[in-house]
C-alpha cells in the first residue's frame, strides 16, 4: 500500500481519468482480484445459473478458484479471472469482464440460494443535475467514479421453484457504527447513519482523522448478515463492497477503483471489526426500510435510471471567487442579522433560526475588555443597547459602532457576534464570555482561504475578560475538547428543516438530512472544532469546506438540548453574518474516542 | 427563487384566509349557504330532462374527482389538459388565464411545492359536517355547469435558502415548506364535444394551518398571497385579484 | 429529614390503607397552616396582591399578608385565609396552599418576567381510592392594570421527554427520575426505598421557557402521593412540594429545594415539528376535570387462588401455541440441537440430561434418573453457536418450565428456572437464575468461569418492535428492575409500567434478561438480547385465568439512548 494521504480528500485534486486511460488500467483486472488472505475454492468445478429480478440471467462455470466463464442473458461465454471468499454460508465472488469496463460482484447464500448481484462499471458518461425539480446546471459524472446497480435474485435449482423472498434493502443497520480492520492492515471507522449514505474515517489511509460521506447501499441477507457498499463520489470514485456478519463481526469484500495516485485497486479482503455503537433511528416502527429510498431524478415521479443513486455533489454548481471578488462584494454589501428581526412567520419557518434561542439584553450597559492569549487581539466593548455595541482595539482611540446579537447560552454565559467593520478580508467575531469566571473564547472568522475567496477561515482564540465584576484565572482557559466526539444530535432549525449532526471525529462532523418520515437520508461532512465552555456547554464551529464555504458557529447547550449561534458566509452577493438556532434531540453516541489522536503514520488506531 | 419571494411579500389582508379558529365555521357556513341557495334554483325552473341533468352532474363530479386525483399523484401536466381553451384559475390571490399560464401554475408553482396532495383537514379545522359535500348546477342548455366542492390539500413552497441542507433536502424530494389548506373549489365547466372541461376554477380558501400528516395539532397560519405578476414572478399569475 | 427506614415491602407489594373521606379530612387539618420546608420560605410575595386569570379555569385573587399567610378568593367568592409557603427559583415563584376545611389546594407558578402563570389545583377524594391526589392544570397570567392580557401561555411540552435526573432534596431525599414519556415518568427512590426498584406514575410536563419546566407525578396505584416541582435545567435545581399520605398514612405536605444532575437524554421519536403541546391520546373522558391517562394494573389483574389457577390450567394449557402477539418479529427457530445429547450441570443446583429428537421434540431427565421425559421445545440461535431453548417440566407442580442458554463456544450454560406461584399470588411466576456448564463430548467447559449477573445494560433504553403494530421501549433503569413505555400513534412515548427484573451477561453484547410483572399479571418474559444485531428472542411464561402458557417472543430493537446511573446502585 501507499503512504497515508496528508491532503484531505475534499482538498485533493483527483485526475480526470479518461475512458481510455481507465480501459488501459483495467486490463490488469482480467486476472481477477488480488487478496492478502487465501481465495476460496468453494466454487471451483461448479456451475451456477443466477436469475435476477429486473436484471440479467448469469450462467457461471467456475473452472478452478481463479478462472470462470460467464454467459450473460444467454450470450456467448466469456472467460475471466475471479476471486471468491466465504463468510459462513455466504460465498462472495468478484470479477471484471475482460475488454470492458464492467464487472460483477455476486453474493450467494448457500443456505437459501438467494443471490445479490452488484454490477459495476466505469466511464458512465452519465449526466446529472440540471433543470426541473433539481435546478442548477447539468454535469457529467467522472469516468473514474464506479457505478453500481443492484439485482436481487437466486440460484436456479432444477426441480425447485423460484423463491418468493429475495434479499432486500433494509434499515436494520441504520445508525450502527463499526470499526473494521482488513487483512490488508487498513483500518476504518464506519458510521451507517443513513439508509442511502455512510460516513467513514480512514484511520490508516489518511493522516487526518476526518470523516467523509459517500452514497451507500444496505442489503439484508438475514438477521445477522448484511451487504454494504460505498462509492467515494466526488473524491476518488473508488468502490468498497462487503458482506458482514454481526454475530462474529467479520467481513469479506472487494475494493475497486482508482486511488489518489490513480493506481488501480482491485482486491478482495477479509476483515474483523467491532460494533462501536448504535444511534436511534426515528422512522415509524413498522418501516423496515425494505423499499429503498427513491434516487434523485429531475422530476419527482420519474423512474430512476440504471445506476442512479442519491449523491450530493456540492461543488458542481459552486462558483469559486477570488479574495478580491469577495471583498468587492463585501464593500457593497456586508449584512449582519439583516431582516431577521422582523421576518415573517413564513421566513422564520424556512430559516435556520426558526427555533433559535431568544436574544438577551444582559450586556446592555456593561463595559469590558476581552484579551486573547499569545499576543492575540484585545478588544474593548461598550454595549449601548440590546442590538448595538461599540468596540475598539485596545490601542485604538476611535470607537466603532456595530450591530450585534447576544444570547444567554447558559446561566450568565453570554454569546454574541458582530462584524469587524471595514476589515479586509471581511471578518467577524463570535465571542463567548463566561460572566461567572471571566473566561472567554472567540471564534475569529474571515473570508478567504488558500483555496478560494468565498470560503471562510476560522480559528478559536482563548483568553480572559477584564473589567468590573471579572476576576479571571491566570492559567485556566476554555479548551478544545473531544467530549462531543461520537455523539449525534438532531437539530430542528424550524418545523421544516431538521438535520442530524454526528460529531464523527475530533476534527470533523457530518450532517444527515431526514426524509419526510424521519428516515436518515443524504449526508455530507466537514472539518470542525469543538471547545468546552462548561460541563455540557460547547462551542462547535464548522465550515463547509470545498463546498459552499459557509461557516456555522454554534453554542451547544446539551442540558436544555438547544443551540444558538451564527452563520458566516460570503459570495458574489456580499458577506453575511446570520443567525442559527435549533432545538436538539440526542440521538445516541458511538464509543470511538479511543481510535483518535496522534499516531505513527500509517500504523492505524 | 422568486416564488417564495413573491409569497413573502405583503399581501392584501382582506384576501387573506381567516386565521382565527372561531370564525372558521362561520365562513364555511356562509360560503356553503350560498352554494345551497344556488342549488335550490336547479332543475325545477329550467325544464331540463332530469336524467340528462343528473348524468351531466355526475360527469362534472367525476371531472372534479379526476382533477383532485391527478393533483394528488403529482400528475401536473395531465391536470393542465383538463382545462378548456382560455380557461382561468384563481389561486392565492392570483389569476392564471390560458393554457400557458395554467401550465405555469401547475407545472412550475404546484410541482415545485408538491402542492395538491390530498390530506385530511387539520385537527381543529374540520369542516362543519352538516354542510353539503358538493353541489353541481347544470345549465338549462347542458353546455355549462357550475360546481362547488370542498377541498383539503397540502400546499408547499420550496425553501429558497442556498444552504447545503436545503440542496440536499431537495435531492431527496424534500426542501419544501408545507402546510394545509382547506376551502371550496368553485368550478365552472364547459362541455367540449361529449366531455366536460374546466373553464374556471377558483380556490375559495377558508383556512390555512401549519399541519402536515402525522401532526397531532395545528395552528392557523398566515401565508401571504401573490404580490407580483408574471414575469416579475416567474411562476406568478397574470393578474392579482 | 432523617434518612428513611425502608418499608418492609416495596411499593407494589404494600397494601395501602383505603383512607376514608373523613380520615382524610382529619389528616388534612394541619395543612391549613401551610406546608413545611427545610429551607427558608421566600417572602417575595409578602404584602402583595395578585389577580390570577386562567383559561377555562378559575380567576383567583390572592392577598399575601406575609410570607406564611394569605387570603384567597376563587371566582369572586368569599375570601378564605390560609397558610402558604413560597419558594423562588430564578424568576419563577412557586407557592402552595390548601384551602382550609376542604380537601382542595392550589399550587401556583408565576413567571415574574412574563407574568404567565400555571396553576395546579389539587384535591383528594376524587377517585375511588380517595387518598390519590387529583390535579387539574390551568394556564393563565397575572392581571396587570392597564396591560393587555398576554397571548402566550405556559404549555405542555415534549422538550424534556427522554431526560433523566438525579435529585437530592433539602430533606435529604434522593431520587432518580426518568422522563421517557410525555404523560408518565419513572423514578427510583434511593433514600425512601433503597434504590432497588423503579416505579412509574402519571406525570405532566409543562414548559415555562427554554430551560425551566414544571413536572408532577402522582403515585397512582400506590400511596397516591403527589410530587410537584419546577426545575431549571441550566443548573439542575428544583423547588417543589409533596402532598399526600405515605405508606404509614401520615400526611406529607412540605415544600423543598433540591439540586440535581442530568443523567442523560434518550432519543424521542415523534415528528420533529411536534413539540408536545397536545397529547395525542384518543381516550374517552380526557376532557373531564382531573382526567389523566393512568395504567391501573392492580385492578385489572386481581390475584387468583391456587384453586382458581388449577381450574384455569385444566381448561387451557398452551405450549408454544404460535400466533403470539409478541413474536411477530421473532427469530427463526433453530435446528442446531437436533441429534445432540449432553448434560447441563448447574452449580449447587440440578443436573439434567438432554436428547434432542427433532426441531420441536426433546427428552430430558434428571442426572441419575432412569426415566426420560418427552417435551415439546423451541430453540433459537441468537448468536453464533449460542442456543436458547425452553420447555415445560410437564407433570411437575407448581407448574414449572426452564429457559436454558447453551454456549457451545465455551461450554457455559445459564438457566432461568421458573414456576407459577409466589408467596403473594398463585398466578405470579417465581424464578431463579442458575449458572453452570455443558457436559458434552468435544466440549471442555471452564471450571471457575460462569455466566454472571451484570449491570452492563443498566441505564440503557431499547425500543422493541414485536410486530408492526406493537412497539414498547424498555428502560433498564436499575440492576433489579426496568420500565416499559408504550408509544403513541405519532411516536411520542406514552403510558409506562415497571417490574423487577434480572440481567445476566452471556457474551459481549449478549444478555439474558428476565422479568415478572409482579402484582400485575404475574407473567414472565425471558429474552436473550443481542445488541450486535439489535434483535431478541425468548419466551413468555404465565399462569392466568386464561390458563397456562409457554410461548415465544421476539422483536427488533433500536437503541434509544442511555442514562449514566450505574454509580447510584449497589449495597451502601
Amino acid at each position: 500500500m501507499y503512504q497515508p494521504m496528508n491532503i484531505p480528500m475534499h482538498r485533493f485534486k483527483y485526475t480526470k481519468l479518461t475512458k481510455e486511460q481507465i480501459g488501459q488500467e483495467l486490463a490488469a483486472t482480467a486476472a481477477g482480484p488480488k487478496c492478502v488472505s487465501g481465495l476460496s475454492d468453494a466454487l471451483a468445478g461448479k456451475s451456477l445459473k443466477i436469475v435476477t429480478k429486473d436484471g440479467p440471467v448469469l450462467n457461471y462455470s467456475f473452472k478452478d478458484k481463479n478462472n470462470l466463464t460467464l454467459s450473460e442473458n444467454g450470450g456467448a461465454a466469456i472467460e475471466a479471472g475471479y476471486g471468491a471468499l466465504t463468510l459462513k454460508q455466504m460465498v462472495f465472488f468478484s470479477h471484471m469482464i475482460p475488454g470492458t469496463q464492467k464487472g460483477y460482484n455476486v453474493f450467494v447464500d448457500l443456505d437459501t440460494d438467494l443471490v445479490t448481484v452488484f454490477e459495476v462499471w466505469f466511464s458512465s458518461g452519465k449526466q446529472e443535475g440540471g433543470g426541473g425539480f433539481l435546478g442548477g446546471e447539468p454535469y457529467t459524472l467522472d469516468d473514474r467514479e464506479v457505478q453500481r446497480q443492484i439485482y436481487y435474485g437466486y440460484v436456479e435449482v432444477p426441480g425447485k421453484e423460484a423463491p418468493e423472498q429475495l434479499h432486500h434493502a433494509t434499515n436494520r443497520i441504520e445508525g450502527k457504527g463499526m470499526y473494521w480492520k482488513q487483512d490488508t492492515g487498513i483500518e476504518t471507522l464506519e458510521y451507517y447513519a443513513s439508509v442511502i449514505s455512510s460516513n467513514w474515517v480512514e484511520l490508516t489511509r489518511q493522516n487526518d482523522d476526518l470523516a467523509f460521506c459517500s452514497p451507500s447501499d444496505y442489503v439484508l441477507v438475514n438477521d445477522n448478515m448484511f451487504i454494504y457498499d460505498r462509492t467515494e463520489c466526488e473524491f476518488a470514485g473508488i468502490f468498497t463492497l462487503f458482506v458482514a456478519d454481526l454475530f462474529t463481526e467479520t467481513q469479506v469484500g472487494v475494493r475497486l477503483g482508482f486511488n489518489h495516485l490513480d493506481e488501480l485497486e482491485y482486491y478482495m479482503f477479509r476483515g474483523e471489526g467491532k460494533v462501536v455503537g448504535q444511534l436511534a433511528y426515528l422512522e415509524p416502527f413498522d418501516d423496515h426500510g425494505i423499499t429503498p429510498m427513491g434516487a434523485q431524478s429531475k422530476t419527482p415521479n420519474a423512474i430512476p435510471e440504471k445506476g442512479q443513486r442519491t449523491a450530493y455533489r456540492p461543488v458542481r454548481s459552486f462558483r469559486h471567487l477570488t479574495d478580491e471578488e469577495v471583498h468587492q462584494a463585501a464593500i457593497k454589501t456586508t449584512n449582519a442579522f439583516g431582516g431577521r428581526g422582523d421576518a415573517s412567520p413564513m421566513d422564520m419557518s424556512m430559516s435556520m433560526a426558526g427555533n433559535n434561542m431568544p436574544f438577551t439584553d444582559m450586556l446592555v450597559g456593561r463595559e469590558f475588555t476581552v484579551r486573547y492569549d499569545n499576543g492575540g487581539p484585545v478588544w474593548q466593548y461598550k454595549f449601548m443597547d440590546k442590538f448595538m455595541l461599540k468596540y475598539k482595539e485596545e490601542k485604538e482611540t476611535e470607537w466603532r459602532e456595530a450591530t450585534y446579537r447576544a444570547y444567554e447560552g447558559d446561566e450568565k454565559l453570554v454569546w454574541f457576534a458582530h462584524i469587524l467593520l471595514d476589515s479586509k478580508p471581511r471578518a467577524s467575531v463570535a465571542i463567548a464570555v463566561d460572566l461567572l469566571n471571566g473566561l472567554t473564547t472567540c471564534i475569529y472568522s474571515h473570508m478567504g482561504t488558500p483555496y478560494y475567496g468565498n470560503e471562510t477561515t476560522y480559528r478559536a482564540l482563548f483568553g480572559v475578560a477584564e473589567g468590573e465584576g471579572f476576576a479571571a484565572p491566570r492559567y485556566m482557559r476554555h479548551e478544545f475538547t473531544d467530549e462531543l466526539v461520537g455523539h449525534a444530535f438532531s437539530w430542528s432549525y424550524s418545523d421544516s428543516m431538521t438535520s442530524m449532526h454526528l460529531y464523527s471525529s475530533p476534527h470533523s462532523m457530518s450532517w444527515t438530512i431526514f426524509t419526510g418520515n424521519q428516515t436518515m437520508g443524504m449526508q455530507w461532512g466537514s472539518p470542525c472544532l469543538y471547545v468546552k465552555l462548561r460541563d455540557g456547554v460547547y462551542i462547535f464551529c464548522q465550515n463547509e469546506e470545498a463546498c459552499n464555504g459557509a461557516e456555522m458557529i454554534e453554542l451547544i447547550n446539551t442540558k436544555i438540548s438547544h443551540d444558538c449561534g451564527f452563520s458566516y458566509s460570503g459570495g458574489a452577493g456580499g458577506v453575511n453574518l446570520g443567525l442559527v438556532g435549533a432545538i436538539g434531540r440526542h440521538i445516541g453516541s458511538f464509543d470511538v474516542k479511543e481510535y483518535f489522536g496522534p499516531r505513527v503514520a500509517g500504523k492505524g488506531a | 427563487m422568486s416564488i417564495t419571494k413573491s409569497l413573502s411579500g405583503s399581501g392584501d389582508n382582506r384576501k387573506q384566509p381567516n386565521t382565527g379558529r372561531r370564525s372558521f365555521i362561520w365562513k364555511a357556513g356562509a360560503a356553503m349557504s350560498a352554494v345551497v341557495a344556488s342549488a335550490a334554483t336547479g332543475f325545477s325552473k329550467t325544464g331540463v330532462d332530469r336524467a340528462d341533468a343528473l348524468k351531466d352532474a355526475n360527469a362534472v363530479r367525476t371531472l372534479h374527482r379526476t382533477y383532485e386525483s391527478r393533483l394528488n399523484k403529482g400528475m401536473y401536466e395531465e391536470v393542465v389538459g383538463m382545462f378548456a381553451n382560455n380557461a382561468e384559475v384563481v389561486f392565492n390571490g392570483g389569476l392564471f388565464k390560458g393554457e400557458k399560464s395554467i401550465r405555469r401554475l401547475y407545472c412550475e408553482f404546484f410541482q415545485a411545492g408538491q402542492t395538491g396532495k390530498k390530506i385530511e383537514p387539520a385537527p381543529g379545522f374540520e369542516p362543519d359536517p352538516e354542510q353539503p359535500q358538493d353541489i353541481v348546477d347544470v345549465a338549462a342548455d347542458r353546455k355549462t355547469a357550475t360546481g362547488q366542492f370542498p377541498y383539503s390539500m397540502q400546499v408547499g413552497t420550496p425553501m429558497t435558502e442556498d444552504t447545503s441542507l436545503v440542496k440536499m433536502a431537495r435531492l431527496q424530494g424534500e426542501g419544501i415548506v408545507k402546510w394545509w389548506e382547506g376551502g371550496t373549489h368553485e368550478v365552472t365547466c364547459v362541455k367540449v364535444g361529449e366531455s366536460w372541461k374546466i373553464r374556471r376554477l377558483e380556490y375559495r380558501l377558508v383556512s390555512k394551518a401549519d399541519y402536515r400528516p402525522g401532526r397531532t395539532h395545528a395552528r392557523a397560519i398566515d401565508i401571504p398571497a401573490f404580490s407580483k405578476v408574471y414575469p416579475a414572478d416567474p411562476a406568478g399569475p397574470d393578474k392579482l385579484v | 429529614m432523617a434518612k428513611a427506614t425502608y418499608p418492609k415491602e416495596h411499593m407494589h407489594r404494600i397494601k395501602f390503607t383505603k383512607l376514608t373521606r373523613e380520615q382524610i379530612d382529619r389528616k388534612l387539618a394541619p395543612a391549613a397552616a401551610g406546608p413545611k420546608c427545610m429551607s427558608e420560605f421566600s417572602d417575595v410575595l409578602g404584602g402583595k396582591k395578585l389577580k390570577i386569570v386562567t383559561d377555562s379555569g378559575p380567576t383567583v385573587n390572592y392577598a399575601f399578608k406575609d410570607r406564611n399567610r394569605l387570603t384567597v378568593s376563587v371566582d369572586g367568592k368569599a375570601s378564605v385565609e390560609s397558610g402558604y409557603g413560597a419558594l423562588a427559583l430564578e424568576r419563577v415563584v412557586f407557592f402552595s396552599h390548601m384551602v382550609p376545611k376542604t380537601q382542595t389546594g392550589y399550587n401556583v407558578f408565576i413567571d415574574l418576567d412574563s407574568n404567565l402563570v400555571t396553576v395546579i389545583e389539587v384535591w383528594f377524594s376524587g377517585y375511588k381510592d380517595l387518598r390519590e391526589v387529583q390535579r387539574q392544570i390551568y394556564y393563565g397570567y397575572v392581571e396587570v392594570a392597564a396591560k393587555e392580557a398576554p397571548e402566550e401561555r405556559h404549555h405542555l411540552t415534549n422538550r424534556i421527554e427522554g431526560k433523566g435526573f438525579y435529585w437530592k432534596q433539602d430533606t435529604g431525599i434522593e431520587t432518580l427520575e426518568f422522563y421517557p414519556s410525555i404523560v408518565s415518568s419513572s423514578f427510583v427512590e434511593l433514600t425512601r426505598l433503597g434504590g432497588e426498584l423503579t416505579f412509574c406514575s402519571p406525570s405532566d410536563y409543562i414548559q415555562i421557557n427554554d430551560h425551566m419546566f414544571i413536572y408532577d407525578r402522582t403515585e397512582c396505584e400506590f400511596s397516591g402521593i403527589m410530587t410537584l416541582y419546577v426545575m431549571d435545567l441550566l443548573d439542575a435545581r428544583q423547588v417543589g412540594m409533596r402532598l399526600g399520605f405515605n405508606e404509614k398514612d401520615a400526611l406529607e405536605y412540605y415544600m423543598f429545594r433540591g439540586n440535581g444532575e442530568i443523567l442523560g437524554q434518550l432519543a424521542i421519536f415523534e415528528p420533529f415539528d411536534d413539540h408536545g403541546e397536545k397529547i395525542p391520546l384518543n381516550m374517552p373522558g380526557m376532557d373531564q376535570k382531573g382526567a389523566r391517562p393512568v395504567y391501573r394494573p392492580f385492578g385489572d389483574h386481581p390475584p387468583m387462588t391456587a384453586e382458581e389457577l388449577e381450574e384455569a390450567v385444566r381448561k387451557n394449557t398452551s405450549i408454544f401455541p404460535g400466533g403470539d402477539a409478541m413474536a411477530g418479529n421473532r427469530m427463526e427457530l433453530s435446528d442446531y440441537l437436533v441429534g445432540k445429547e449432553f448434560t447441563v450441570r448447574y452449580d449447587d443446583g440440578p443436573a439434567w440430561n438432554y436428547r434432542f429428537d427433532d426441531l420441536k421434540k426433546l427428552h430430558w431427565r434428571e442426572d441419575g434418573e432412569t426415566q426420560w421425559h418427552e417435551e415439546v421445545y423451541e430453540a433459537f440461535e441468537p448468536d453464533k453457536e449460542l442456543i436458547f431453548f425452553a420447555h415445560m417440566h410437564s407433570g411437575v407442580k407448581p407448574y414449572e418450565c426452564v429457559k436454558i442458554v447453551l454456549d457451545f463456544a465455551n461450554g457455559l450454560t445459564s438457566c432461568v428456572h421458573s414456576q407459577v406461584g409466589s408467596k403473594y399470588m398463585a398466578n405470579e411466576v417465581s424464578y431463579k437464575f442458575i449458572f453452570g456448564t455443558i457436559e458434552m463430548e468435544g466440549l471442555t467447559p471452564p471450571r471457575y468461569l460462569r455466566h454472571t449477573f451484570t449491570d452492563e445494560l443498566v441505564g440503557s433504553a431499547l425500543t422493541w418492535n414485536y410486530s408492526d403494530t406493537l412497539t414498547s421501549m424498555h428502560v433498564y433503569s436499575t440492576p433489579h428492575s426496568y420500565s416499559w413505555t408504550i408509544f403513541m400513534e405519532n411516536g411520542a412515548m406514552g403510558m409506562q409500567w415497571s417490574s423487577p427484573s434480572r440481567y445476566a451477561m452471556i457474551r459481549d453484547g449478549i444478555y439474558l434478561f428476565s422479568w415478572v410483572e409482579e402484582a400485575c399479571n404475574g407473567g414472565q418474559g425471558t429474552i436473550i438480547i443481542n445488541t450486535k444485531i439489535m434483535h431478541d428472542c425468548g419466551f413468555g411464561f404465565s399462569g392466568t385465568k386464561d390458563g397456562l402458557r409457554l410461548s415465544t417472543m421476539g422483536a427488533y430493537a433500536r437503541n434509544a439512548g442511555v442514562y449514566d446511573v450505574k454509580r447510584f446502585f449497589g449495597p451502601e
